[in-house]
């Protein structure tokens, strides 16, 4: 397997630095938020819907440009082609006309690795997630969770150091989350990449993660940050019943019910909620249209 | 770019008898009904099917169908052929640049509006009978909707599978071949479909107005010396090239991509 993605990085920081975004200018969701994350931490993100956690994906990812502050990867801003970013959206968002091993392919392709190269480092991703033999399938007739993991393996195919990864599991069932969260942390056991996990599932985000980040709605950035010392490896019977796991468990859903408190009482706030899930809805149209414009 | 996975699609026999359906009384009633009415008319009026058929057998035998049918396929070629070419081009500019769209969209409506045989007079003034009169109606006739067809469909492609395609390393044009043009395909196809049939119909129109040849030719011409057997063989003939066309040519394209799209 390919080296550790920890190693490739060095000692470089994500770091986010002041970071101020705003919708078009009216609803500042961001006011100067910070945040280092150290090489091949898995840090979890967690929020009310509504509280610019997508946002701060596509800030990371360079679809979005920060207003003020910064996001530095290895002292760099990010770009969506960044060969060392990698990105899980929340729906599979797989390419309907190519096979599963092609999606998975797809990356390599663009860079212009030669067919029988690609073909078997997908080989190997696609093992990896636990897909063999599903190779020729047209993606459209697999399952819910197996298109998540085409998309989970075609990005890791890149082999990126940054995972950003957006509610990947958040359409699963219950079980087929669980199991897939196991994969990823064998998975990421295995390559050591930095990876940012947005979620809304607070289970999820303790038993994955090493740092948990309470969001709170917006303009407030970080409500909270909690230091996750579940120890590893972790495994759904252990990990899920230990003691810890429930002390971390009870004290986040009283943080999110906290947040959650913080919700739009009267109209006017209604209305500015309103006013923000449109203008958010009319960035992301226009951030994947700016491509060809 | 291979339509790929035909392994997981489940096989089926390449020959297959259509399931049963009504729709095969549909053809026979048609012509049990021409044949019932055609008995209480003389002949020289409303022929009877097997007539019609043996004028077909004349003109085959006479070696004169061919040539027009050749001359109405070439005429169909040039101009829906200008037209795929223009409606592509047009069609992915309309829908990647809202200026061009915003240009665009107000003439193919003006085109529209016209039906294109109002065209034919001035392009027989312009170029005499022949090709090129007949060629520019069915391009005016079918490049318009086409351009509408494929301008919407490329604002209909997911902007997710864009973003994706950027993180793996998409450049643009990588975007454009890889994954506008794959998931242009379905609307594509729709834009070929319909410009085909609103070329044909242009076309028999034309020759009817501008032509020396061709199967609209033979129509009107059956009309003016009288021969009701000629027109109902032009007649048939433009119906079944439509059809034919649509099912040898057209469903093989959409078989291509419905697995993918419907599955």
């Amino acid at each position: 397997m390919a080296e550790r993605a920890v190693e490739r990085i060095g000692g470089d920081n994500l770091i986010i630095e002041n970071l101020h975004y705003s919708y078009g200018g009216k609803l500042s969701i961001f006011e100067g938020l910070n945040l280092d994350v150290r090489p091949g931490e898995f840090l979890a993100v967690i929020g009310p819907s509504g509280c610019g956690k997508t946002t701060l994906l596509n800030l990371l990812s360079g679809f979005y440009s920060p207003e003020r502050g910064s996001v530095r990867l290895r002292g760099k801003p990010i770009a969506p082609e960044d060969p060392n970013l990698g990105y899980v959206f929340q729906a599979a968002t797989l390419f309907p006309w190519l096979s599963a091993i092609e999606n998975v392919e797809f990356g390599l392709r663009m860079s212009g690795m030669p067919p029988k190269e690609r073909r078997e480092r997908a080989q190997r991703y696609f093992d990896l997630v636990g897909l063999s033999g599903f190779e020729n399938y047209l993606v459209l007739r697999l399952s819910g969770g197996m298109q998540q993991r085409v998309s989970l393996a075609r990005c890791l195919a890149m082999e990126p150091t940054l995972l950003l990864m957006d509610e990947p599991f958040g359409a699963l069932d219950a079980i087929t989350r669980e199991s897939m969260n196991d994969e990823l942390l064998r998975i990421w056991d295995e390559l050591g990449q930095t990876v940012l996990f947005i979620t809304h599932d607070i289970d999820e985000a303790v038993y994955l993660s090493d740092r948990i980040v309470v969001f709170s709605r917006p303009p407030g950035g970080i409500y909270k940050v909690v230091k996750n010392e579940l120890p590893r490896p972790r495994s759904g019977p252990t990990t899920r019943t230990a003691d810890l796991f429930w002390k971390y468990k009870k004290e986040l859903i009283a943080d999110i019910a906290m947040v959650t408190a913080q919700r739009p009482t009267d109209e006017a706030e209604l209305a500015e909620l309103k006013l923000s899930t449109e203008i958010e809805r009319k960035a992301e149209k226009q951030a994947s249209r700016d491509t060809e414009n | 770019m291979s339509v790929a996975a035909k392994d997981a699609v489940p096989k089926q026999r390449r020959f297959k008898l259509p399931e049963y359906s009504w729709s095969w009384l549909s053809i026979p009633s048609l012509l049990v009904a021409w044949m019932l009415i055609a008995t209480q008319f003389p002949s020289y009026i409303l022929p009877q099917v097997w007539d019609v058929a043996h004028e077909g057998y004349i003109w085959i035998a006479d070696g004169e169908l061919f040539p027009h049918i050749w001359a109405s396929f070439l005429e169909e070629v040039g101009g829906f052929g200008a037209a795929i070419i223009v409606s592509m081009v047009a069609g992915f500019l309309a829908g990647f640049f809202k200026g061009f769209r915003e240009y665009m969209v107000p003439l193919n409506g003006l085109f529209m509006a016209i039906p294109p045989i109002a065209w034919a007079p001035l392009m027989l003034i312009i170029f005499g009978i022949g090709y090129t009169t007949i060629v520019i109606v069915i391009f005016i006739s079918a490049v318009n909707p086409m351009i509408l067809t494929i301008m919407e469909g490329v604002l209909q492609i997911q902007g997710q599978e864009v973003r994706a395609a950027r993180v793996l390393g998409a450049k643009r044009w990588q975007l454009f071949l890889y994954v506008y043009l794959p998931a242009s395909l379905p609307f594509v196809t729709a834009a070929l479909r319909i410009g085909f049939s609103q070329a044909w119909r242009a076309l028999v129109a034309a020759e009817m107005i501008g032509a020396t040849q061709g199967v609209g030719w033979m129509v009107q011409m059956g009309g003016e010396i009288g021969n009701a057997r000629q027109v109902l063989l032009g007649i048939v003939l433009i119906g079944l090239f439509s059809y034919l066309f649509e099912r040898l040519f057209f469903r093989q394209i959409e078989k291509r991509y419905e697995v993918w799209r419907l599955a």
